[in-house]
């Protein structure tokens, strides 16, 4: 771990990116990125294409390994773990395309979200189906309360290849409910979502939010996330390029040059 | 039993592809019946059939738990066949240059221990890996097992093979000796062609008891499983395993545990081919046998263990029904014709039900967690309330 006295460990950091390197051949992809995510945070990262946000997610969430830095889940260097194992850890992430769960009900593909279930073991089944059950039960019960507070209890049954893009990634976001997550990391939750049901996903987020889960989210729509997010991080080029309230960066004028495509 | 308190409602509920199968399924029983009766079918040589149908059943499971529920692309089942078939035979043959004359019960367990390492020799590299490698290492793998046992005759006699296997029950109190002690029966039904049940006829009983046996543990474990949230891990690695690894899952291990699962079940099989046919060569580990049993899975409908038995079953009729094929006034062999058959029959099934006969059809959840759902608002009385609580696959 590098030292930086600017980055004492605070107590409601949730997750902690501390000089953070990768490069793809000769593409500096991460160039030393250091921010932090407080708790109860909705976190917003925004940068021009290529900025290197997509990096940034797979670097935290382990399914990139970086070539230097660390990356912290609230008490825990997660850095070099794999996906699971940060998962464990409570930081959830979605996918910008969520793939379809093929053959499975909407209920079903919720079902897959709660973390540790006893019936994942492949021997309990066997030595214990009673507890097997009772957890299936609780988490059924779960997963039709967050269905209907997201007011899409109606797709419970529906096949999941079934719903449209959108309805998809509310699912995908009440899924990751179930999997109590201490931080959520959200790629680019409403690309591709039409008008009503983005709103309706930020008012969900907004609402998680109030509730304690803290978010960390990539949006290139900028109304949505200068609605959303506060502070907001802006990355370019793979390092942090500035950091602050929605109006603070708004007015940046590096960061209007950084989306005008100047300084290179 | 939904089917015998109201066998009207139990086909209402069912889908067209569900009483299609049962149709023909019915159909196709009750013609054997009819050449059994007639006696153009021998009882014992039938007891032999229902024994490969088993067989091939048990192959197709053991496939459904690796491609149809994890997605898992093996393409070495012969492989692990053959591990089961020389696994027990080495043991219990008296040929064995290894050791011979164990019973057959250590045959079994040394059978299931070999795949269980075979499985974890090409997993471990593999499984980490995308999909294709390890299609790719298994393919290899099957040409590499079969090489080792006709070249290694120190070992495996090579291509002699190995002779004298017992009976999977010899020796066992009362089922060793059940095929002598049973008295030859004469049925006849249809005056001048009786049906002679003597002791061939229950040494292949014996045999389908055996395979019977295997099958229906296999099939349960793996019902059981797939509508586990172990089988929805599984399920969900299948359509796309990042989101299994970001929501928590160890993929890896449920791949490896997937992977070992279905590769038991195939040595299964091996097992109760060596004491059935109680003789194991070389050729027992050919890749049509891998060839047969994918077509079975894919047929049937992949991830569907219902689905994976039909399959097996309707592969056995074509491998078998095609022996009688030189009857017909055709000038056509019947060796190549039956593997356009079958080649025909995948192509028309891909064209026209590419997710197969039987595919899964319904929701997989823990059975009793749907059924406390559904408590409050049950019906006082009636049959039908359980129509999704009590649904197969």
């Amino acid at each position: 771990m590098s030292e930086n006295p600017e980055l004492l460990p605070k107590e409601d950091v949730v997750l902690r990116v501390d000089d953070l390197q990768k490069a793809f051949g000769g593409l500096q992809a991460t160039d030393h990125a250091t921010f932090e995510v407080e708790r109860g945070t909705i976190t917003g990262l925004i940068g021009p294409n290529g900025a290197g946000k997509s990096t940034i997610f797979n670097l935290i969430s382990g399914f990139y390994e970086p070539d230097g830095g660390t990356v912290t889940v609230g008490e825990t260097d997660v850095t070099g773990m794999e996906p699971y194992q940060v998962a464990e850890r409570g930081l959830i992430r979605t996918f910008q395309t969520p793939r379809k769960l093929e053959g499975m009900t909407v209920r079903e593909a919720m079902l897959v979200g709660p973390r540790n279930q006893p019936g994942e073991s492949f021997l309990s089944l066997f030595t214990s189906p009673g507890s097997v059950g009772e957890a299936e039960s609780k988490n059924l019960a779960d997963a039709q309360r967050i269905l209907e507070e997201f007011e899409i209890d109606h797709l419970a049954t529906q096949p999941a290849t079934d719903i449209s893009g959108g309805q998809m990634k509310l699912v995908e976001l009440a899924r990751a409910m179930l999997a109590e997550p201490e931080i959520l990391l959200l790629d680019e939750p409403v690309a591709g979502v039409n008008p009503t049901l983005a709103k309706k996903l930020e008012e969900q987020i907004r609402r998680l939010n109030e509730q304690g889960t803290t978010f960390l989210l990539i949006e290139h729509d900028m109304e949505f996330v200068m609605n959303l997010a506060d502070p907001v991080i802006v990355l370019d080029q793979g390092h942090v390029l500035t950091e602050g309230s929605p109006e603070e960066v708004r007015n940046d004028e590096r960061v209007i040059e950084a989306y005008l495509g100047g300084g290179a | 039993m939904r089917l015998l308190d109201d066998p009207a409602g139990y086909w209402a509920d069912l889908t067209t592809a569900e009483k299609g199968v049962l149709a023909v399924s019915l159909a196709f029983a009750a013609f054997l019946f009819v050449a059994l009766l007639t006696g153009r079918l021998g009882a014992s040589y039938f007891m032999f059939l229902v024994g490969l149908a088993g067989m091939y059943g048990l192959l197709s499971f053991g496939l459904n738990a690796q491609w149809g529920f994890t997605g898992l692309i093996n393409f070495s089942v012969a492989a692990f066949f053959g591990v089961g078939a020389y696994g027990t035979a080495l043991m219990t043959a008296d040929s064995s240059p290894v050791a011979g004359g164990f019973s057959p019960v250590a045959g079994l367990a040394t059978a299931l221990v070999v795949a269980l390492v075979l499985a974890l020799l090409i997993g471990i590299p593999t499984l980490r890996l995308r999909a294709d490698y390890l299609a790719i290492a298994s393919l290899g793998l099957a040409e590499v097992v079969r090489l080792v046992v006709l070249n290694e005759r120190q070992w495996t006699n090579g291509s002699a093979g190995l002779r004298g296997i017992p009976g999977f029950f010899d020796g066992w109190p009362v089922l060793g000796t059940f095929p002598e002690a049973m008295p030859g029966l004469r049925i006849e039904v249809i005056p001048g062609s009786p049906v002679l049940l003597e002791t061939p006829f229950w040494q292949s009983a014996l045999n389908v008891l055996l395979v019977v046996t295997f099958a229906a543990v296999a099939y349960l474990v793996l019902r059981r499983a797939h509508r586990s949230p172990w089988g929805r891990v599984l399920r969900t690695i299948r359509s796309d395993e990042d989101l299994a690894r970001a929501l928590g899952k160890n993929t890896y291990s449920f791949k490896m545990q997937s992977f070992v699962l279905g590769s038991l079940i195939m040595a299964l099989a091996g097992v109760f081919y060596a004491h059935l046919n109680l003789y194991v060569g070389p050729g027992d580990l050919d890749p049509i046998t891998t060839f047969y049993v994918w077509v079975a899975v894919i047929l049937g409908g992949s991830g569907s263990n219902r689905g994976a038995l039909f399959g097996g079953i309707v592969v056995v009729a074509i491998r078998e029904g095609t022996r009688f094929m030189g009857d017909l006034p055709i000038a056509v062999d019947a060796a190549p014709l039956r593997l356009l058959l079958i080649g025909l029959l995948i192509v028309v099934v891909m064209r026209f039900r590419p997710q197969g006969i039987l595919p899964p059809q319904r929701e997989l959840i823990w059975p009793s967690a749907v059924e406390d759902e559904r408590a409050p608002q049950r019906p006082e009385s009636g049959v039908r309330e359980r129509k999704d609580g009590d649904s197969d696959e």
